[in-house]
């Protein structure tokens, strides 16, 4: 066995014939296209962050928008114009010139009822028009004032209007796998299941990255995945807690990687449904939450690799009611809450009870998250020693959603992957109980009124007071138990030089090979 | 006999419009479709009445506000013209997708299977001859000791152990090719596969020993124990001619019936060993496909196998007429 895997060895040259300037990161699954205008998931997304551009681009520390492709904006005092005048001179890959009918082509394709992007075309709503002023200024005209609206038009995603306007159906355009973009990079090569590659676009008109090739290896068990790093097929991943905790940090991992943690707008949640008697009340919802250990959670599940959190928004963004203090576990406090809300064991079985009815809920999860299903065991024993009795349902994630959406359900555990600005207004407004993302019923007039408001609040520092003040009137409602914001855990190759942590993440563009440093 | 063949043939149209329309409605009848798993998963439904039409607008370019019968029709339409339609995933053309993963699935099953039978065979015939002799209780012993580890584990363990540098560096972590073999003769290319292929064919093969083996060996032990067997060896003939030509050929009939499941079983991958060792074939094809609602992708593969399965069982009853010529087709139907 061991001569013939000699003689494989030595006819394929192993991985040591790849350049020094050549990243190799990870994808835990395959794309489903690179057409911008139609992908839906973060695999793609992360790939055309290299090819293509938008107007506006966000800049990773302040958190705030600076030009891209256009060079600057200008917004009409009634904030339904937005103006852009795009850079001249900028080519796609292939060395045609970007213009303003590029634009205009995109926004017709995304709103074309012919191209398959629901989730992307519910953002352009409000936008009814974007028309070409000369071939280098564009104007976006909203039907109604938005305080997102320049972020959404300066992030609308655009592709060129030269390779995609001939006629052939967008949806099953060969230029889907055949990505051509304005940015640093170039797409060369997607091999099915096994690997995507970009080279620089030696035609970009910035400064261009040391880094020449981007491989992107497509590898579905993320264990091999780790096995790979470790072997350096990979210099570039994010790694799971429990690999960041006990599988990184023997001295001869740390000599070829460094270690890198940041915190993206992300926040788990335990929901509860106020549709049902058990948790229309809030003093109910509030006891639940005293009831669950969060510090022991935190610890026991994710290693202490998390960020407590109490509100609806990004933890570092000016939103961030920080004067609020977390809940802590407190059951005696949450057995007082429940009194006083009539529950109590009346019958002596060792359950709460209320009007004869006794307190029992379910708790429904996806069938494919280990968290909830080692939380749901955790809040099952403590619930029970307050009186409470909890059953666990899974569904497979289809189901699961479908169990959402019809609002069958008394309490789950999900988490939010939302945007450094966020509009609380899908999750939150009444208007979006019966069919929107409020699927726990949350209803208060006050936090209503806040939420138009804030939508068409210009003002930076008044918009800011809004948003504070409803994410006071959400800690006090409860609606969801509030947990942690989980970091991202990213571990690169030494091989690689001024590795910056920005508030939202790396950008592989400013690295260097280290050995040019 | 040929108009036996010809009734099974035209029996078999309506078992494939039954399987595939009770794979239709399955499908469609389960919670969540393409489009609002997208949505939901993106976090971009912004529900108000207008992105309700955009959602609707969305399902009718997929024909999926027609009712289920209507859908089945126009999927069954195309497909008598070999038309698969595209898959919701990527926009390709399924039989394109199909036909990236069919060749990796096939190569690796062949090997597999070829392995298999090789191995479990002589084995199980050597159990039957000496059965009940040390060697046939700890071949047994061995083979199902094989049989209960989880593929899973011994997989990670294999590339752990004997890929990840730690310990050993034989083999490589997964794929199929390496990046560097692109535009290399047919012999590096070749081998270059083979390298890849080493540990997921253990992994497949390393279960499925126990039970052809002890399929061969009852079958061998019922026919030993026939009248013919005592004749043939009373007739003066050599052991291993008793054995090999008496005994073992009649012992195939029911290995036959496993035939059956030969063809079918070519097609299908496993997602574990898939996932694993990254190899994009059939098994991922089709569990993504299913996770995601991609129906015709779900489909296509479903009709195939389908039609293998039969067509399985149709050579199956086939060669058992062959082999023995006291099984009458005719009057079977």
């Amino acid at each position: 066995m061991s001569i013939l895997t000699a003689f494989f060895c030595a006819c394929t040259g192993g991985v040591s014939s790849r350049g020094a300037d050549e990243l190799y990161a990870y994808l835990s699954a395959e794309p489903d296209t690179l057409n911008p205008v139609i992908s839906s998931d973060a695999y793609s997304a992360e790939i055309n962050s290299h090819i293509y551009e938008t107007l506006l681009d966000m800049d990773l520390d302040t958190l705030g928008r600076k030009p891209d492709l256009a060079e600057r904006w200008e917004i009409s005092p009634d904030h339904r114009r937005y103006r852009f005048f795009l850079k001249k001179g900028v080519l796609w890959s292939d060395g045609v010139e970007f213009t303003a009918d590029d634009v205009v082509y995109s926004f017709k394709v995304i709103k074309d009822p012919k191209t398959a992007n629901a989730h992307r075309k519910v953002n352009y709503l409000d936008i009814t028009e974007v028309r070409k002023i000369d071939r280098y200024t564009v104007d976006f005209i909203y039907s109604k004032e938005y305080y997102l609206g320049l972020e959404i038009c300066g992030g609308m995603t655009i592709i060129p209007r030269h390779l995609f306007n001939d006629g052939a159906d967008i949806n099953t355009h060969r230029n889907n796998r055949l990505p051509l973009g304005t940015g640093p990079y170039r797409f060369t090569e997607w091999v099915t299941g096994s690997r995507i590659v970009l080279e620089r676009n030696e035609r970009y008109r910035d400064r261009k990255p040391a880094i020449r090739k981007i491989v992107y290896r497509i590898v579905a068990e993320p264990s091999v995945a780790f096995l790979m790093l470790k072997k350096g097929e990979l210099d570039f991943m994010s790694v799971r807690p429990i690999q960041w905790v006990r599988q990184t940090g023997s001295g001869k991992f740390l000599r070829s990687f460094n270690k890198f943690q940041y915190f993206t707008p992300n926040y788990s949640y335990i929901a509860w449904n106020s549709r049902r008697p058990v948790f229309s009340d809030a003093r109910v919802r509030r006891a639940m939450s005293r009831l669950i250990n969060l510090e022991a959670i935190l610890e026991k599940l994710l290693f202490g690799l998390g960020k407590r959190v109490n509100g609806t928004f990004y933890f570092y963004s000016k939103y961030y009611n920080s004067d609020i203090s977390p809940i802590e576990y407190d059951p005696a406090g949450a057995m007082a809450l429940l009194k006083q809300a009539g529950w109590a064991d009346t019958d002596g079985d060792g359950f709460l009870d209320r009007n004869g009815r006794k307190f029992s809920f379910t708790f429904t999860i996806s069938s494919g998250s280990k968290f909830a299903e080692r939380l749901g065991t955790i809040m099952k024993e403590d619930f029970r020693k307050a009186g409470i009795d909890m059953e666990i349902n899974r569904y497979e994630w289809a189901v699961f959603v479908q169990k959402l959406n019809s609002r069958d359900f008394d309490a789950v555990t999900l988490s939010w992957s939302l945007g450094y600005n966020e509009d609380p207004y899908d999750l939150w407004h009444s208007s979006q109980m019966e069919a929107g993302f409020n699927f726990v019923g949350f209803r208060d007039a006050e936090a209503d009124s806040i939420m138009e408001r804030g939508r068409r609040e210009f003002d930076e520092a008044r918009r800011t007071a809004l948003f504070r003040r409803l994410d006071r009137i959400i800690y006090r409602e409860q609606p969801y138990t509030f947990m942690f914001c989980s970091p991202a855990l990213v571990v690169v190759s030494k091989r690689f030089g001024n590795v910056v942590v920005h508030r939202a993440g790396l950008d592989t563009d400013e690295w260097t090979i280290a050995g040019d440093r | 006999m040929k108009r036996y063949i010809l009734k099974r043939l035209f029996l078999l149209v309506p078992t494939l419009i039954g399987i595939t329309l009770i794979t239709y409605m399955i499908v469609r009848f389960t919670p969540g479709d393409y489009t609002s798993l997208r949505l939901d998963m993106q976090m971009g439904l912004k529900t108000t009445a207008a992105s309700k039409e955009i959602l609707d607008q969305e399902r009718r370019l997929y024909g999926l506000d027609k009712p289920w019968y209507i859908g089945y029709m126009d999927w069954l339409g195309k497909f008598c013209t070999l038309d698969f339609g595209t898959s919701r995933k990527d926009g390709r053309p399924v039989s394109e997708r199909i036909g990236d993963a069919l060749p990796i699935t096939l190569a690796l099953n062949l090997i597999t299977m070829l392995i298999v039978y090789v191995i479990s065979i002589p084995l199980g015939i050597a159990a039957s001859v000496k059965k009940d002799s040390l060697f046939d209780r700890v071949s047994s012993l061995a083979l199902f000791i094989l049989y209960s580890l989880p593929t899973f584990w011994i997989a990670l363990l294999l590339l752990m152990f004997l890929s990840s540098g730690e310990y050993l560096n034989l083999f490589p972590l997964g794929g199929i090719t390496s990046d560097t073999m692109t535009g290399a003769g047919f012999f590096p290319l070749a081998g270059d596969a083979a390298w890849h292929l080493v540990l997921p064919v253990i992994t497949l093969t390393y279960g499925s020993f126990a039970f052809l083996s002890r399929y061969t060996r009852a079958n061998m032990l019922e026919v030993i124990n026939q009248q013919y067997i005592t004749t043939a060896r009373s007739k003066g003939l050599s052991e291993p001619r008793v054995i090999m030509v008496h005994a073992f050929r009649n012992s195939l009939i029911p290995l036959i019936t496993l035939m059956a499941t030969l063809l079918p079983g070519l097609l299908g991958g496993s997602v574990i060993v898939e996932s694993i060792f990254s190899i994009p074939g059939m098994g991922m094809l089709a569990f993504e496909a299913i996770l995601a609602r991609d129906i015709p992708v779900i489909m296509a593969i479903e009709a195939i196998s389908a039609l293998l399965t039969l067509g399985g069982i149709l050579i199956a009853d086939l060669s058992y007429a062959l082999v023995d010529p006291r099984i009458r087709l005719e009057t079977k139907i």
